[in-house]
């Protein structure tokens, strides 16, 4: 193991464990359950391979991508914790961001059964790289989703979640970046692309444990109008864009 | 190839996403009395300021070529066309933007709605999308052809634009301010004046 793999695995287990300490002393972990489970379950895995490291290294490389796809599937799980916070009071809009997500997710398993079935040599040991960068793909379509989402409707979020954005996107962003090039180029990128996975990782990490050093959700938001004024705006809007439908058609015609 | 391509646009946008999302200015307070009041005074800037019969008319008036063609040298012609040409373009510019300034307000308003319809979400997207491509239209056949490129275009987007004030304008019908009756401003009843 070199320092440089040391140090990442250390510091990462350490960033982990303040923030799960600073969630449990703040009395916010049951907040942001999804995330704080997704936090608890890579401080476990990174612990355990630590130790598996150290008594029995070979056996290391065979455990990293089946610890890594656990800790890749409740990842999954900080979207939906993101989702639900940032469209906490927005039915429809949380709604969309989650048929997004069944939809990216359930097409890049789709794709995978498939792969299973019909390709015989395939599995999904030997093309984790590939089900990885995937799978990381559809966590960056879902995020950009709510992204534009949030963006559109300038709907305001507190310091926590825009910390947990940040911090996933920059660790997505980057894993996709690496694992692409990783695919394209061979193992002659497996060193760069194994300093920018742990460095982006322990970027996430500094991100997370600064943004929810203490809770801050963010300022509260109005209770939500009914559902029947929603009709009149719609209505008046409808009319007025009718209208300027038929005008333009008209300008068509001049 | 093609995985890989796309892959990396996928990264690119999502990083660049967090760029802007980072970077982005501060989010007004939802229905903020301060939105309100831009929302009405972008309604009474198009109403009064832009939109009028006579300004656009005027702008896009016809005989003033065919005066100036009649009786102005050709420099004087080139140069009465290179002002209207920058003025037509300065108003469609303004006429976009304070449309631009009603779609937010209209995002603004939704925002504070639990239950959107989605379908009427998005159509209404696309709508106010097509209106203001068809002002990046103009501008464009106005840059590139001059103040008398398109004259049904300019109707279209004077007459569009002011439906969208009249429809505006009822949902923020509240903002307008009664003038004070002198003859009820009376001290000895309420003991105060104004």
């Amino acid at each position: 193991m070199t320092i440089f793999t040391q140090f990442v695995w250390l510091a990462g287990i350490l960033l982990e464990g303040v923030i799960l300490i600073r969630a449990i002393y703040g009395r916010f972990l049951a907040r942001y359950s999804l995330f704080y489970l997704y936090i608890a379950s890579v401080f476990a895995a990174s612990t355990f391979l630590y130790f598996v490291d150290i008594v029995m290294p070979s056996l290391n490389v065979h455990l990293y991508w089946y610890v890594n796809f656990i800790t890749l599937a409740m990842g999954c799980g900080v979207i939906f914790e993101i989702s639900r916070q940032v469209f906490q009071h927005r039915v429809t809009l949380d709604r969309v961001a989650r048929w997004s997500m069944a939809i990216t997710f359930g097409a890049i398993f789709l794709l995978v059964a498939i792969h299973a079935f019909l390709l015989p040599r395939w599995n999904a040991a030997t093309n984790s790289a590939d089900l990885e960068r995937d799978l990381r793909i559809a966590q960056a379509i879902v995020l950009m989703t709510i992204l534009f989402l949030a963006g559109y409707y300038g709907i305001e979020m507190g310091k926590n979640i825009k910390g947990m954005i940040l911090g996933l996107g920059v660790y997505v962003g980057a894993s996709i970046l690496s694992l692409s090039l990783r695919l394209l180029i061979g193992m002659r990128f497996h060193t760069a692309w194994s300093i920018i996975q742990s460095s982006s990782y322990l970027a996430a990490l500094s991100i997370w444990a600064v943004a929810l050093w203490a809770y801050n959700p963010g300022p509260a938001p109005r209770p939500p109008v009914s559902g029947g004024e929603y009709q009149k705006l719609a209505g008046r809007t409808r009319e007025l864009l009718g209208s300027i439908n038929e005008q333009l058609d008209r300008t068509t015609l001049q | 190839m093609i995985q890989f391509v796309f892959s990396l646009l996928i990264g690119v946008a999502l990083l660049l996403i967090l760029y802007f999302f980072v970077r982005g200015g501060k989010v007004s307070a939802e229905g903020s009395a301060q939105q309100l009041l831009e929302a009405r005074q972008t309604l009474d800037s198009l109403q009064f300021g832009l939109l009028p019969n006579d300004l656009v008319r005027r702008i896009f008036a016809r005989e003033d070529l065919e005066y100036v063609r009649q009786a102005a040298s050709p420099q004087i012609q080139s140069l009465f066309l290179a002002e209207r040409k920058d003025i037509s373009l300065a108003w469609v510019r303004r006429v976009r933007g304070a449309i631009l300034s009603l779609m937010r307000f209209h995002r603004g308003h939704a925002r504070l709605y639990a239950q959107l319809s989605l379908s009427t979400e998005l159509l209404l997207a696309i709508n106010f999308a097509r209106l203001l491509m068809v002002c990046r239209v103009l501008e464009i056949a106005l840059f590139v052809r001059g103040p008398y490129a398109a004259p049904g275009m300019v109707r279209t987007v004077a007459a569009t634009a002011g439906t969208v004030c009249a429809i505006s304008e009822k949902s923020l019908i509240f903002l307008k301010v009664n003038p004070i009756d002198p003859l009820k401003n009376d001290p000895s009843h309420h003991g105060a004046s104004v």
